[in-house]
């Protein structure tokens, strides 16, 4: 197995046990409260990180705002998912329809980045696709990283 | 202004979750390019950094609920703890498969197969609410698990 595969599934189990955290969570305190505390877990972890991450300056303006931006959009998208649930979208059909945002990673990837996917990879990214919207169904709602 | 009184513009569940699809999918996208010159950790820090003034308007926001609130009684009190905890383990677990997903980018992951990838992680949730909240799977969720299992072997290829 490639080693990318094995950290891409660990990323995978990880998220997917938070769904059941989080359940747990909102089960008991509000989903905005329940994010807070999600957040001070995120700040926790990076002055943990601190410890073994070796940050040095110099690093590409680009590189450091892709990065930045990708905890705003992350954090963001989680804020409206929770905005689709409370404005009366059936949780089913709002976690099926948010399942789809792989499909824009991949057409950006693709048009940005110019990467190739062989024929097995793009039936194995609609499958991914097909199969993350049917388990959405009635499925606990959990989002990728962010609650 | 209610959703019946809008009937030519979006509805407002719909526009969130378009927003949602927008920024995640973007996410995937700004990983990728940040992991082309910054290792897991170092993207997990910047990631925090941008996280923050989110973290900032949520904290008003919950303050500005819960001013004037009575205290609680022992029992409120004791359930709202343990919603804090596992609040606090979905932030750590959460962390911690961010740096793995960033990990599988560096490792050479293309953004295009380690999103679809990594966004089967309800099967897990399925799984694990099956097993330990005892929750029951519909005839579709069993056809996603194993359309799931599928994906996986088709993408690794």
């Amino acid at each position: 197995m490639q080693i990318w595969l094995g950290f891409a599934i660990l990323a995978l189990i990880l998220w997917g046990i938070t769904g059941v955290t989080q359940k747990l969570s909102t089960n008991r305190i509000s989903s905005e409260r329940s994010f807070l505390w999600f957040c001070w877990a995120m700040v926790a972890l990076s002055g943990a990180v601190l410890v073994v991450a070796r940050p040095h300056w110099g690093l590409a303006p680009l590189v450091v705002t892709c990065a930045i931006a990708g905890g705003a959009l992350n954090g963001m998208g989680a804020w409206t998912s929770f905005r689709a649930l409370e404005s009366g979208g059936k949780a089913s059909i709002v976690i099926s329809l948010i399942s789809l945002y792989p499909l824009l990673t991949v057409v950006l990837a693709v048009i940005i980045l110019g990467e190739r996917l062989t024929g097995m990879q793009t039936a194995g990214a609609v499958a991914a696709i097909a199969a993350a919207i049917l388990l959405s169904l009635e499925a606990p709602p959990a989002n990728p990283g962010v609650l | 202004m209610t959703e019946e009184s809008r009937p030519h513009k979006l509805p407002l569940w719909l526009f969130w979750s378009l927003a949602s699809i927008v920024l995640w999918g973007v996410w995937g996208l700004v990983s990728k390019i940040a992991s082309e010159g910054v290792d897991a950790y170092v993207n997990q820090l910047l990631y925090t950094v941008g996280l923050a003034p989110l973290m900032v308007f949520v904290g008003w926001t919950v303050s500005r609920k819960s001013r004037g609130n009575p205290p609680e009684p022992g029992k409120l009190r004791q359930d709202r703890a343990r919603g804090i905890f596992w609040a606090f383990l979905t932030g750590i677990l959460g962390g911690v498969g961010n740096l793995a997903f960033f990990q599988a980018l560096v490792k050479g992951g293309k953004a295009s197969v380690v999103a679809p990838v990594t966004a089967l992680f309800p099967m897990v949730t399925v799984i694990l609410a099956l097993v330990f909240l005892k929750e029951r799977l519909g005839r579709v969720q069993w056809v996603g698990l194993g359309l799931a299992f599928v994906a996986i072997y088709l993408l690794s290829a």
